[in-house]
C-alpha cells in the first residue's frame, strides 16, 4: 500500500485540477447563455430567410435565367465542404463528432454520387481544430480563416461567404456543404452537415426550423409538413425593380446568413459542450477524492495498528 | 374580411408578428401598399417607415434601415436589417445620432467608410421620420 504521504499529495493534486475545471465550467456557462442568446435571437430570421431562397429556387426550376446561385448543377466533380469547430479543445467529443460527422457523409462516398465516382473534397475550415480533417483523413485544405470567439454581427462570416460564393460561381466547386453543430439544449447538440449550394429541393431540408422543438423525427415532419403549407407559394413572383437587380442583393445575404446562422450554432454547442465536459470532471474529481481518502484513512489505520502491534509485540518479547 | 399574416424579422429579433389589413413599405422604386390577396411579390426595400394598419384601425409606424419583402398568397415577411416600432424610439436620440452621423460625412476624413456612414444617415433619418408620423396621428400615445 502506497504511503500516506503520497495519498496525501495525490490527494491535493486532483484538489487543485478540480479548481481548475470547475472555474472553467463557470467561464463556459457564463459563454454559452451569451452564444444561446445571440443563437436564438438569430433563428427565425435564418429559418424564414431559408425559406424565402427555397422558394426562389422552386421557381428558379422553370426558368434557368433567373440568377445563377438558384439553378441546380449536374455533375458534383469537387465539393467544397465548410468545416465549423472550436479553437480550443477540453469540449469533450464536440470536435470529434462533428468532424467524423462531416468526413463521413454520404454525398461524398462513391456509391451515391452521381456517375459512382467520388468527387474531389476540399475543406475550407473556420476554427483551430478543423485542421485534423487534413492531418488524419487527408483530406485537402482550401482555405483557413481564424474563428472569432465572440460572435455578434453577420460581418464576420463575409470573407469566408464571400470567397464560398465566388469559387461556385467561378466552377471550381460543383457542391457546398456547410458542416456545423447544432444547438439543441444545453446537454444536447447535433452534429449537422447541410447543403449549401446548389440549393437542395429534392428533401426539403429536413431540420429546417424545427431545432429545439423536438428531436422524434416524425414530430419533425409534421413541423415540416405544415411549414410547408403554409409557405410554399409555388408560382410566380413580381420582382421589383427587376429579378437580376433584386436576387443579386438577396441570394448572397441570405446565404451569408446561413453561415452566420450555423457558426452561432455551433458556438452555443461548444460552449455547452465544454460545460459539460467540465462539469463531469469535476464530478470525476470529485469522485477520486472521495476515494483517494478512503485509501488514505485506511493506510493510516494500518500504519497505527502496525505499530501498537510493534509496541506490543516489543512488549511481550522483554516480559518473556 | 380578409387579413395578411404579417411578421417583420431582423437578425436580432422577431420585431412583429401579427394579423394585419394592410402596409405600406418603402421598395426601392417607391412606396408600396399590399392589401390582403396581392400578387406574390419579391423586392428590395431602402430605409424608410413601414406603414401597417392592424386589425383595430390602428396604425403601427415602423422604422427600417434596409432589406427584403417578400409577399405570398397567404403572408408577407420583411426580412429587415434592423427595424424599431417608432413607438420603441426615442426622438430627440434619434435626431441626435443622425446629426452626429452627417458630421461625421462632412468631415471627409479618409479613413471613414462613406457608403456606411450614408446607410446610417439613411436610417436615422427613417428613425426621425417614423417617431414625427407616429406622434402627428391624432390618437397615438408615446410613452416615455
Amino acid at each position: 500500500m502506497a504511503s500516506t504521504r503520497d495519498i496525501t499529495r495525490r490527494i491535493k493534486s486532483v484538489k487543485n485540477t478540480k479548481k481548475v475545471t470547475k472555474a472553467m465550467e463557470l467561464v463556459s456557462a457564463a459563454k454559452m447563455r451569451k452564444a444561446v442568446e445571440a443563437v436564438l435571437k438569430t433563428r427565425s430570421y435564418a429559418n424564414l430567410s431559408w425559406l424565402t431562397v427555397m422558394n426562389l429556387a422552386k421557381i428558379a426550376q422553370k426558368d434557368n435565367s433567373l440568377h445563377e446561385l438558384l439553378n441546380q448543377r449536374r455533375e458534383v466533380k469537387k465539393v467544397g465542404i465548410i468545416l465549423i469547430t472550436s479553437n480550443r479543445g477540453l469540449c469533450g467529443g464536440f470536435n470529434s463528432n462533428i468532424i467524423n460527422k462531416a468526413v463521413n457523409d454520404p454525398t461524398l462516398t462513391p456509391p451515391l454520387v452521381r456517375g459512382g465516382e467520388k468527387p474531389e473534397v476540399e475543406f475550407v475550415i473556420l476554427g483551430k481544430k478543423g485542421a485534423v480533417a487534413h492531418r488524419r483523413f487527408g483530406f485537402n485544405l482550401a482555405a483557413e480563416f481564424a474563428k472569432p470567439d465572440v460572435v455578434t454581427q453577420v460581418a464576420e462570416v463575409l470573407p469566408v461567404a464571400k470567397m464560398i460564393i465566388k469559387d461556385y460561381l467561378a466552377g471550381k466547386y460543383d457542391k457546398i456543404m456547410l458542416a456545423y453543430t447544432d444547438f439543441i439544449s444545453a446537454i444536447k447538440q447535433t452534429p449537422r452537415v447541410k447543403q449549401l449550394l446548389p440549393i437542395d429541393l429534392s428533401e426539403a431540408d429536413e431540420r429546417l426550423g424545427t431545432v429545439g422543438k423536438g428531436d422524434n423525427i416524425n414530430e419533425v415532419k409534421e413541423i415540416i409538413a405544415q411549414k410547408q403549407e403554409k409557405y410554399f407559394a409555388g408560382q410566380e413572383y413580381i420582382f421589383e425593380p427587376n429579378p437580376k437587380e433584386v436576387l443579386n442583393e438577396m441570394i448572397p445575404r441570405l446565404l451569408e446568413i446561413q453561415m452566420f446562422q450555423a457558426l452561432l450554432e455551433s458556438n452555443a454547442s461548444e460552449h455547452s459542450a465544454r460545460m459539460v465536459a467540465m462539469r463531469s470532471a469535476s464530478d470525476a474529481a470529485d469522485d477520486m477524492v472521495d476515494d483517494l481518502t478512503l485509501y488514505y484513512n485506511k493506510a493510516r489505520q494500518a500504519n497505527i495498528t502496525r505499530e501498537i502491534a510493534e509496541v506490543v509485540g516489543g512488549a511481550a518479547a522483554l516480559r518473556s | 374580411m380578409s387579413t395578411i399574416h404579417f411578421e417583420i424579422v431582423t437578425p436580432e429579433k422577431t420585431v412583429l408578428k401579427e394579423e394585419v389589413l394592410q402596409l405600406t413599405v418603402p421598395t426601392k422604386m417607391g412606396e408600396i401598399t399590399v392589401l390582403p390577396h396581392h400578387f406574390p411579390l419579391v423586392a428590395s426595400l431602402q430605409a424608410g417607415v413601414i406603414e401597417i394598419k392592424l386589425l383595430d384601425g390602428k396604425v403601427e409606424t415602423v422604422a427600417l434601415s434596409g432589406g427584403f419583402i417578400e409577399v405570398l398568397p397567404n403572408k408577407v415577411v420583411i426580412l429587415a436589417d434592423t427595424a424599431e416600432r417608432a413607438a420603441d424610439i426615442d426622438e430627440a436620440r434619434a435626431e441626435e445620432a443622425r446629426k452626429r452621423a452627417e458630421k461625421l460625412m462632412a468631415e471627409k476624413r479618409e479613413d471613414v467608410d462613406f457608403s456606411a456612414v450614408q446607410a446610417k444617415i439613411a436610417k436615422e433619418l427613417a428613425r426621425v421620420k417614423a417617431v414625427r408620423r407616429h406622434r402627428s396621428r391624432p390618437g397615438a400615445k408615446i410613452e416615455f
